[in-house]
């Protein structure tokens, strides 16, 4: 493959059997990208979590019955050669996908809100500003100056906390050296698990353990060569960056075949 | 020269020709688009210098370091911090809503004083002078009225050195009713007490347990020391260590485990004789610790032996016969096994035999003091301050009995009784306690019994809060006091409930307070001054901030520093573990469950209550950021939604999401139907931690506080709330 | 009214057309005329509003005083810039009045004693969609800091701050030129200024395809011969543009 020494491939994979669903991703993740709140969250269908921890069941009665948390981020789709389906679609170019690092941007001034992103995403990564986002007196002090906080109108998604890679860049170059290691650039959630079950580095970087548990094969669209870890909606070729690993079967049969309205329950976060 | 129509229009055409070649129109159309994608009202943080802070998290009993992110002076976000023996990087939902709490609108922002009646929430701006001289006299005239007793301090604040002020306090002052919410650890402290006879802290060696059990602990739902739990799960993962849940609900500790036991509610201390039961019948205990170092071996044996069998045990608690007998033989043979227990989070005692089965267990596999086992760690070494002087009246009011009975009669090993304390303070006998000082807690929402907690606070003179934020203890409150929060003051945090280590965290502001508040250990010694006397002269210190730094003296550079120091510790050897009369492990304890409330014709199901991570059930509640993570299967709107079997639902005729009431003895409620195959039929589970009527709507009024619902019961052997549910019933709403 | 045809009536006709259409041309040049003037003369007077600093700050002064210009504008050990001095780094010096002129009198009464940051107005103020790295630029790719800002260091006045009514920011960032021509590389600062500095860097991607055999031989032959080491990888790194993908100048 062809693989420029500088070009990274950031993605992640996630410890099903690790996770405990406690949501400190989830609440990692708004804290750091200023993403807004609301009163009453609990239609999430407009509740914006870039990081979304889903619950799902094995569909067994008692005492049969087991459930899973699975973590769910932007995908940051690589598709072919880049051709993620939300960049694919966006009439606005206002999101993007890099080459040098596998990230895919959303600038949010150039986005018109069309939410044509949103319909392609089949991941439901992408999340829109239905009102002005509102912060209650003297909580703005809060908000992070490394991420822009967004108006009405437009699409927001997680970013694998760019800003991050950004900010650990900018001290490599103050240091003399051009690459970033990999306890330097890590996102929020990552660094936030107690539960260790997120682990992001580069897929590109056979030294980064993301690298060493999923060992992307790319000879084979970059599937787990172990096929211990898998993706979400693989059949759909998108492509993405987020791996999965469970020893559970019935957890590795709901998603590697995900069936809307099937026996299992997908409960939002 | 004519001004008509023509003339007009060509003009206007000659402007438009013209514009077309000037700037306006493409320089205007550009800036007009710049224009609309910033609109004012959106926020621009302002950019600055960044730079890292650490500290120690004060919010839960946990003890986690963190690392406190700021531009400039302003504090954006709350990270784990990385190398802390506790949490290593790790962080909760409640440990990451520092900010949000730092600078909520929910914040108490100078002293308060009540205008109006308790409760209705109109307060006047008093000086800090003001307040500290209402509170001075009236500690003064109860001391003049010679019942310093008829003070009292509920204190949620650990064991710093801020709680040892306070018992400084109490002490020279003259009152014995300082008075500390329970948990597990204060039976299983008891239990401790029983059977080591020494008093300790109790620690559990987990990192190094390769077989655990778990009687209905939240192990990854806030037990303990809620990351460090975690991350000894993932370790338990890496290493296969077996994890066996015992709980009637699927909680996602339960989901974890290798094995989810479900069991009868409330007959867990039979499920843990039973295992005994094959343990002792197959030959499979320490033989070791049993022969040389434990005393009324046999008559326990007996008593196990003889009402214990698997079959019996299986017909109480609902486990199979079979399974209870290949879980003990599993568990014995381990050769690192450890039993825990502690519903939940762990914040209900639970019965005291109940925890002395567990401890019996563990004792019978030879855990006590055993990598791997539980530690019967030696308590805090005592702060080495100079004695305190006491007067006369305040020798006379320590000698009056606490108001919780504990410490005299039948109650004498326990430390404090809160559930006591209420319904004495509410109904009792005893003269009521005048003056409630409350540190740390917010016993209004989180006490079990709501309505006898508001009953007893009816029937004080003076209720103070020092609550940073506006709780429902603080909105009830006379005065208010409020204290600097977590990020804007010097505190100690002896780490980590259930550790086996001791780690001490020092707690430091790294933003200046941003509100009229004051230190509260800071208020106690003004308050001592004020009352003067030997109380005075007790409290030498010019601030509290000197009193840490000359009481943690040899630590203090490190902990400015690194921000802990660990103290190692190797629990004691068996042949010197123990105090009793015989100076051995005594083997004690018997099945007496204490029943729950109510009377099972008129409320045929049982209510539990059940713990979460994403909703702070204690005396800190939920962030903006913790309540957006609450699930549409917990929270809809305003209401809870409770977890019942489809076959109990079905037969009432709710179905998902349907509004009902549910009723118990104590209070009913509406609210909504979630069917889960994750709970034994016949019971209702309900999350704690809703329910909250003071603080701001993105809190307050949704859901149920499960503290009205259930109110404790006392365990008579212990004193201590002993209640794992109530009887309960649905109906159609 | 007769419908007879008047000869004398055909004649005025004829002069009243012309004279009528000389009104009409007349009153066109006068449109054209009267829309440059205000399109190219009151329009970017009206569009710009001056607002003052609050005092002067003597740039050249302070450099013959301190003797450079990190002691003030200097970057931080995690790579950041630090930007406009704040309170605290001029206060080092002047705790009270060094000097003798008056806008020193008003720094240090209004701002020093009175513990207040001084509220500049920024010249270079970007919207806060843009992430721009001082790091990168300054020391990886060594430029000089008056491409951007212009010749700042040694000027004895601060240059009026000029801002634009309608979005709010300077006119060093919108353009000193309303026709948009510029004469230094400091003239505007918006994202295709960046842009044009970037592309020559970098080279111009547009003619070169990217994917396919084509594309791959590009990548792994011709973009190492002719692109600098360090920027290789994000040469064309944009799927969408064949440029810099979004998140190199933005966050």
């Amino acid at each position: 493959m062809e693989m420029n020494a500088k070009q990274h491939k950031y993605g992640m994979v996630i410890d099903l059997d690790k996770c405990t669903g406690c949501g400190a991703c989830m609440v990692a993740c708004m804290s750091e990208n200023n993403v807004p709140f609301k009163k009453d969250e609990s239609n999430k269908r407009d509740s914006i979590t870039w990081m979304r921890v889903y619950k799902i069941s094995n569909g067994k009665p008692y005492p049969d019955a087991d459930v899973c948390y699975l973590p769910r981020p932007c995908m940051h789709c690589e598709g072919h050669d880049g051709h993620s389906p939300c960049v694919s679609v966006c009439p606005a170019t206002a999101t993007d996908y890099s080459r040098e690092t596998g990230v895919v941007s959303q600038i949010y001034t150039r986005c018109f809100g069309c939410r044509y992103c949103m319909a392609a995403c089949p991941y439901h990564a992408r999340y829109f500003n239905w009102w002005d986002p509102v912060w209650p007196d003297g909580m703005e002090k809060t908000l992070s100056p490394n991420v822009s906080p967004r108006m009405r109108g437009v699409v927001e998604k997680c970013s694998f906390c760019f800003h991050r890679y950004q900010l650990a860049r900018e001290k490599a170059i103050y240091e003399g050296r051009d690459e970033v290691a990999e306890d330097e650039y890590q996102t929020a959630c990552a660094q936030a698990c107690p539960a260790g079950a997120i682990v992001f580095g580069d897929l590109n970087n056979p030294d980064h353990q993301v690298t060493r548990i999923v060992e992307p094969d790319p000879h084979h669209h970059f599937t787990g060569h172990s096929k211990k870890a898998f993706r979400l909606l693989e059949q759909l070729g998108t492509n993405p960056k987020v791996y999965y690993t469970t020893e559970r079967q019935w957890v590795r049969k709901i998603l590697g075949q995900y069936n809307f309205g099937s026996q299992a329950a997908a409960h939002g976060a | 020269m004519k001004l008509d129509r023509r003339s007009f229009l060509s003009f206007v055409i000659g402007g438009a020709a013209g514009t077309a070649v000037t700037p306006l129109p493409w320089k205007l159309m550009d800036d007009v688009s710049i224009w609309s994608q910033m609109w004012p009202w959106t926020p621009v943080p302002p950019d600055g210098a960044y730079t890292y802070a650490r500290s120690t998290c004060t919010l839960c009993p946990g003890g986690c370091g963190i690392a406190v992110r700021k531009v400039d002076q302003r504090v954006v976000k709350i990270e784990g911090l990385a190398g802390h023996p506790v949490n290593d990087g790790g962080i909760c939902p409640l440990g990451l809503g520092g900010p949000q709490m730092l600078y909520s609108p929910t914040r108490v922002t100078g002293p308060l004083k009540r205008v109006g009646p308790r409760g209705e929430g109109k307060w006047a701006k008093i000086s800090w002078n003001e307040a500290l001289a209402e509170v001075a006299d009236k500690l003064t005239q109860l001391r003049d009225d010679g019942h310093p007793e008829q003070l009292a301090i509920f204190s949620g604040a650990g064991q710093g050195t801020f709680s040892a002020l306070l018992e400084r306090f109490m002490t020279v002052y003259g009152s014995p009713n300082l008075v500390r919410p329970a948990t597990f650890e204060d039976a299983y402290g008891m239990a401790v007490y029983r059977m080591h006879g020494q008093q300790a802290v109790v620690g559990f060696d987990l990192e190094n347990a390769n077989f655990v059990i778990s009687f209905g602990s939240g192990v990854i739902e806030g037990w303990g020391s809620p990351v460090r739990m975690i991350r000894a799960k993932s370790l338990w993962k890496d290493r296969k260590v077996p994890l066996v849940q015992v709980e009637p609900r699927l909680s996602n500790t339960a989901a974890k485990a290798d094995r989810w036991l479900p069991i009868r509610p409330g007959t867990e201390a039979a499920l843990a004789l039973g295992l005994a039961h094959v343990i002792l019948a197959e030959g499979l205990y320490d033989r070791n610790f049993v022969e040389y170092y434990s005393n009324g071996f046999e008559a326990w044996r007996k008593m196990v032996l003889d009402g214990f069998a698997p079959d019996k045990v299986a017909e109480i608690t609902g486990v199979s016969r079979d399974y209870i007998i290949v879980l003990a033989r599993d568990f014995a043979k381990a050769g690192a096994g450890v039993a825990i227990c502690g519903r939940g989070r762990g914040t209900t005692p639970g019965s005291l035999e109940e925890a002395m089965a567990v401890h019996a267990l563990n004792a019978l596999v030879g855990a006590i003091n055993r990598k791997g086992g539980v530690w019967a760690l030696p308590g805090n070494e005592g702060i080495r301050w100079p004695e305190v002087e006491i007067d006369e009246t305040a020798a006379n009011g320590l000698q009056r009995p606490r108001l919780d009975g504990a410490g005299s009669g039948d109650l004498v090993d326990a430390g404090s009784l809160p559930n006591r304390f209420f319904s004495a303070q509410a109904e009792g006998k005893a003269d009521p306690v005048k003056a409630l000082l409350v540190f740390e807690a917010n016993p209004l929402f989180t006490q079990p019994g709501t309505e006898t907690v508001k009953k007893a606070l009816d029937r004080l003179d003076l209720l103070v809060s020092f609550s940073s934020l506006m709780d429902e203890t603080a909105a009830y409150a006379d005065l208010i006091l409020p204290n600097h929060l977590y990020l804007e003051r010097y505190d100690d945090v002896v780490a980590g409930t259930g550790l086996a280590a001791k780690v001490i965290g020092l707690t430091q502001p790294v933003v200046a307070p941003r509100c009229n508040t004051r230190h509260a250990g800071d208020v106690v010694l003004a308050l001592a001054g004020a009352v003067g006397g030997p109380v005075a002269d007790a409290f030498a210190w010019e601030s509290f901030q000197a009193c840490l730094e000359e009481t943690l003296a040899d630590d203090w550079d490190a902990l400015s520093e690194a921000g802990y120091v660990v103290r190692k510790i190797q629990p004691a050897y068996w042949f010197e573990a123990f105090s009793t009369a015989s100076g051995k492990f005594e083997f004690a304890g018997g099945y007496r469950p204490v029943p729950i409330e109510g009377d099972k014709g008129a409320f045929p199901l049982v209510l539990i209550p059940y713990d979460g991570m994403r909703i702070a059930a204690g005396p800190v509640a939920n962030t903006p950021f913790m309540t957006k993570t609450v699930g549409d299967d917990v929270l809809k709107r305003q209401d809870v939604l409770v977890e019942v079997n489809p076959k109990t639902a079905g037969a009432l005729g709710l179905g998902e999401g349907q509004a009902a009431r549910l009723s118990t003895p104590r209070g009913q409620a509406r609210v909504r139907i979630h069917l889960s195959e994750g709970i034994m039929p016949g019971l209702v589970a309900m999350p704690r931690g809703l329910g909250h009527t003071a603080y701001d709507d993105y809190l307050a009024g949704k859901g149920v506080n499960v503290n009205t619902l259930i109110g404790p019961v006392e365990d008579p052997a212990s004193g201590l709330d002993a209640a794992w549910g109530i009887q309960a019933k649905l109906a159609k709403a | 009214m007769s419908t007879k045809d008047d000869p004398g009536h055909a004649v005025s006709d004829d002069a009243a057309d012309k004279k009528g259409g000389a009104t009409i041309l007349l009153f066109f040049i006068l449109g054209v005329a009267a829309s440059l003037v205000i399109g190219w003369g009151v329009f970017p007077r009206l569009l710009y509003s001056t607002k003052p600093q609050p005092f002067n700050f003597n740039h050249a002064l302070h450099n013959e005083e301190v003797g450079d210009c990190e002691s003030c504008h200097f970057f931080r050990e995690d790579g950041t810039f630090s930007g406009v001095p704040t309170l605290a780094q001029c206060t080092d010096c002047h705790e009270d009045v060094m000097g003798e002129s008056e806008d020193e009198t008003i720094f240090v009464e209004q701002y020093v004693w009175k513990e207040r940051e001084v509220p500049w107005h920024v010249y270079s103020r970007q919207p806060d969609c843009v992430f721009f790295s001082h790091a990168a630029h300054v020391i990886k790719a060594k430029m000089a800091c008056e491409t951007c800002h212009g010749d700042i260091g040694t000027s004895t006045r601060l240059k009026p701050y000029q801002e634009n009514r309608i979005t709010g920011y300077s006119r060093d960032i919108w353009g000193y030129s309303i026709a948009g021509f510029k004469t230094h590389t400091y003239d505007r600062m918006k994202m295709d200024d960046c842009a044009e500095c970037h592309e020559q860097a970098v080279g111009s991607v547009d003619q070169a395809p990217l994917t396919g055999v084509v594309g791959r031989h590009f990548r792994q032959e011709v973009v190492p011969a002719i692109y600098p080491p360090d920027r290789q990888a994000a040469a064309g790194s944009s799927v969408q543009t064949q440029r810099d993908a979004c998140f190199v100048c933005h966050k």
